[in-house]
């Protein structure tokens, strides 16, 4: 384990075998954020944070949205691996209160691996949340190292918003869903090093049970709706410890475990695995005594295990028991405020020339074909043209989209970056809603090794949300992404959320198509291509902006819809900044030329 | 009066509230019925698409033995419409109330996407709105769509292309009484030109002018 010395120190004694257990997990780089929390501290922020981040979309409803990684497990275990990745951000999504309601899958890989596609497809089909997107991008540098990001939403009325923490003492935490097994034990610091490291066995990934996770959903809902919780995390790094530990953390409070009470489905487990177990589909709600005996019950009606796992106390300590046996007594704030790596000043370059680095161009239709899409009946715009409109029904809606462009952040860290976060913005532009929100996922190699890229990223990231206006509500890293200790490119994918009447959603007609923009890239042009692509979503023009221009999945996708596209595409930079237009003669103030023609 | 429809929701199921929305814009006073719950007194039940159990021993095994579609046999045989789509047919199937079965595509995937059907039978409650040989568009989103002739049945829809592999490429039957229709496409999902089409629409429509009379 990384920082021993430093928790022996702040012990003032040697760590016990069970301390260092929840220590090697708690401090991983997973659980820790070591590496990245200097960077995240200074990036601008909007909405409610806690275990996703919930922006307001009128005076009613929020947005709960968060993108979160699962790289290392679906390298190791794809099928698995993958469905859980779906399982988890789900319930980080849930444990705002909101109802899951839209998920996108952005995967990087060598070629199209089945077993990752197969288990998002049966996890999210199952549990009935519709896939509506994402990005399917396939490059050799990616062989060992396939990175699963996905990014879920949910809606959550304004007064039913769940916290995520507890807020006095006497509260209990109840832990209810599937029943607890060996499954995922040090998962967190797995995720956290080489995939060649010690952790990278099967018995490090956790098993997915879609149907677990649906009873689960329903029936937390159920108890949020009848004002029985006060508090929630999902479990899913770091298990019961994890979950604990944050939720009376954050209230600068102190929680007292009793792992005897924890549901079991294996024999013979031993305390520190039962209190790190990385089992799916459990939830950690905070309570009052009071309310406990309707939480069990609702908890079996849905076929679920439950029990009071925890009180919160005044004492900021964290104190774990075994029926009578003491199995560990730490200071709280000890567990949850991992050491943090210093950060470093990043001060960008020019924009380079960049050089076309070949992702291949794959038609992505075949892998959604697979993601039941339209489950919940509110999605607008299906996936296939870039961003994915979702409705509230009623005249509410919102657009998720997925975007990175590793393919120039191999070449320069910053502003491949700083790229993703333009071009993901533009997308959302181009479907015609307004962007309110960033969710991002760093993927990375080694920060030890090359800790430099890794401040471009996030310096990148904070100057883009900051040129553009639009902040962060949530995030997540996955670091260590390397094989044999050759890295992954810089991989910042980047999610934004925007608001728009589903009523104005455009739709592609047979129309004359144009190319509108500049083929290189200069900043000080790029809000006034935001105001062209505005305009003419408003006028009623199909918009698609991409950085391939029209790419096979466009393609395909107009066929789908019965339409056939004949264009002659203008030779574009790596980095552009021009989109395609559907629509007759558009009338705009920058650089437009006709370039084909759509039809039936 | 509306005809009253209640919309079974087992463990797993998981279209329960899009055919309910689809049912309360056509004009039916719906409820949610639950494993407890008693389905008498409704003039249409309806099994909705999900995974009832996760799918897990055979989609639609383990809910076709719950009390709750016992029940949905007792009514059934005193001829109240029943209408089951996608795992709400697969369960009509493990039921015995419909014939056939459902296997797995022949892809061996999941297949999610709008797909052209031709309309059969209108002689039936369930698709009297359309014309007979009628050609409409409407989503499926199954893994277990391919549909197994084992005897001679009532065939209501028929895919256009074959999507899955089914025999005839049958879509949808409905059983020699007429009152149970089984359906793999999600007809709940095409109710609105937002959401793509609005063909399914007319199903809804049908089961209600049927009821009114």
């Amino acid at each position: 384990m990384r920082y021993v010395e430093e928790l022996k120190e702040k012990l003032g004694r040697e760590p016990t075998f069970v301390e260092l257990q929840a220590f090697s997990v708690m401090w991983s780089e997973h659980c820790g954020y070591s590496h990245t929390k200097g960077y995240i501290r200074k990036l601008p922020k909007i909405g409610v944070g806690g275990n996703a981040g919930v922006v307001s979309l009128d005076e009613y409803y929020s947005v709960a949205f968060k993108i979160e990684s699962h790289n290392h497990p679906s390298a190791i275990e794809p099928y698995n691996g993958a469905a859980t990745g779906v399982g988890g951000i789900i319930r980080d999504v849930l444990a705002m209160g909101a109802r899951p309601t839209a998920i996108l899958d952005s995967l990087h890989m060598s070629r199209v691996v089945n077993g990752i596609v197969e288990g998002i497809a049966d996890y999210g089909n199952s549990i009935g949340v519709p896939t509506v997107g994402g990005e399917l991008r396939i490059s050799e540098h990616y062989k060992h190292n396939p990175l699963v990001n996905v990014l879920a939403a949910g809606i959550v009325r304004h007064d039913l918003m769940v916290e995520s923490k507890a807020n006095r003492p006497g509260q209990v935490i109840v832990i209810f869903g599937g029943a607890t097994g060996r499954d995922g034990i040090h998962g967190a610091s797995f995720a956290s090093e080489d995939l060649t490291g010690e952790k990278a066995t099967k018995l490090s990934i956790q098993v997915g049970d879609p149907f677990a996770e649906k009873m689960l959903i329903e029936a937390f809902l159920k108890m949020v709706e009848e004002g029985l919780v006060e508090g929630a995390q999902d479990l899913g790094a770091g298990g019961v410890l994890s979950a604990t530990s944050e939720l009376a953390s954050r209230a600068g409070l102190g929680a007292v475990v009793h792992l005897e009470r924890v549901p079991l489905r294996e024999k013979g487990m031993l305390p520190w695995e039962i209190l790190i177990s990385e089992s799916q589909e459990r939830m950690a709600v905070v309570t009052s005594p009071n309310k406990v005996e309707r939480i069990l019950e609702i908890a079996k009606k849905h076929l679920l295990f439950g029990n009071v796992v925890a009180e919160i106390v005044e004492e900021p300590i964290y104190r774990v028991l075994y029926g009578d046996e003491l199995v560990m007594e730490v200071p709280i704030g000890l567990l949850t405020d991992a050491p943090e790596e210093p950060i470093l000043d990043y001060i960008p370059g020019d924009v380079p020339q960049f050089q076309r680095v070949v992702f291949e161009d794959v038609n992505a239709g075949f892998v959604f074909e697979q993601y039941d899409h339209m489950v919940g009946t509110d999605t607008i715009v299906p996936p296939g043209f870039g961003a994915a409109v979702m409705r509230i029904k009623g005249n509410l809606g919102y657009s998720l989209v997925t975007h990175s462009r590793a393919d120039l952040a191999i070449q320069d860290p910053y502003w491949g970056t700083y790229a993703a976060v333009l071009e993901a913005i533009r997308k959302t532009l181009a479907v015609g809603a307004k962007p309110l929100a960033i969710t991002n996922c760093v993927n990375y190699g080694d920060p030890d090794v090359d800790p430099v890229g890794l401040a471009a990223m996030m310096t990148a990231l904070k100057d883009a949300c900051e040129f553009s206006g639009v902040y962060v509500a949530s995030g997540n890293a996955s670091l260590y992404n390397t094989y044999m200790g050759r890295p992954i490119p810089p991989t910042l994918v980047v999610g934004v959320l925007g608001k728009i009447d589903p009523r104005k959603v455009v739709r592609p007609k047979p129309s004359k198509v144009y190319a509108v923009g500049w083929p290189d890239f200069d900043l000080s042009r790029e809000k006034k291509l935001w105001e062209v692509i505005e305009k003419l979503t408003d006028e009623g023009y199909f918009v698609l902006s991409s950085s391939r221009l029209l790419t096979r999945t466009h393609v395909e996708t107009f066929r789908e819809f019965g339409f056939s596209v004949k264009v002659r595409l203008p030779e574009v930079l790596p980095l552009h900044q021009m989109v395609l237009v559907f629509g007759d003669d558009p009338k705009v103030d920058i650089p437009s030329r006709e370039i084909g023609q759509l039809s039936r | 009066m509306k005809p009253r429809a209640c919309v079974i929701v087992y463990p797993g199921s998981n279209c329960d509230r899009d055919v309910y929305y689809a049912l309360e814009k056509t004009g039916f006073d719906v409820r949610y019925v639950g494993l407890e719950d008693s389905v008498n007194g409704y003039d249409l039940v309806v099994l909705p698409g999900g995974f009832s159990y996760g799918d897990y021993l055979r989609p639609g095994a383990v809910a076709a033995r719950e009390r709750v579609s016992f029940e949905v046999a007792k009514v059934a045989e005193k001829g109240k419409l029943i209408l089951g789509i996608c795992n709400g047919f697969q369960i009509l199937i493990e039921m015995g109330l419909l014939e056939g079965a459902l296997l797995q595509n022949s892809s061996g995937k999941f297949i999610c996407k709008w797909v052209d059907l031709i309309v059969e039978d209108v002689d039936n409650p369930f698709t009297n709105a359309f014309r007979k040989g009628e050609k409409i568009r409407i989503p499926i989103a199954h893994g277990f769509g391919r549909y197994v002739k084992v005897s001679d049945v009532r065939v209501v829809l028929r895919y256009v292309d074959d999507v899955n592999g089914s025999d005839e490429r049958i879509a949808g039957i409905v059983n020699e009484g007429k009152n149970i229709f089984g359906l793999m496409p999600h007809p709940e999902r095409a109710v609105e030109d937002l959401l793509g089409g609005s063909d399914g629409l007319k199903f809804f429509e049908s089961i209600l002018r049927y009821l009114k009379g």
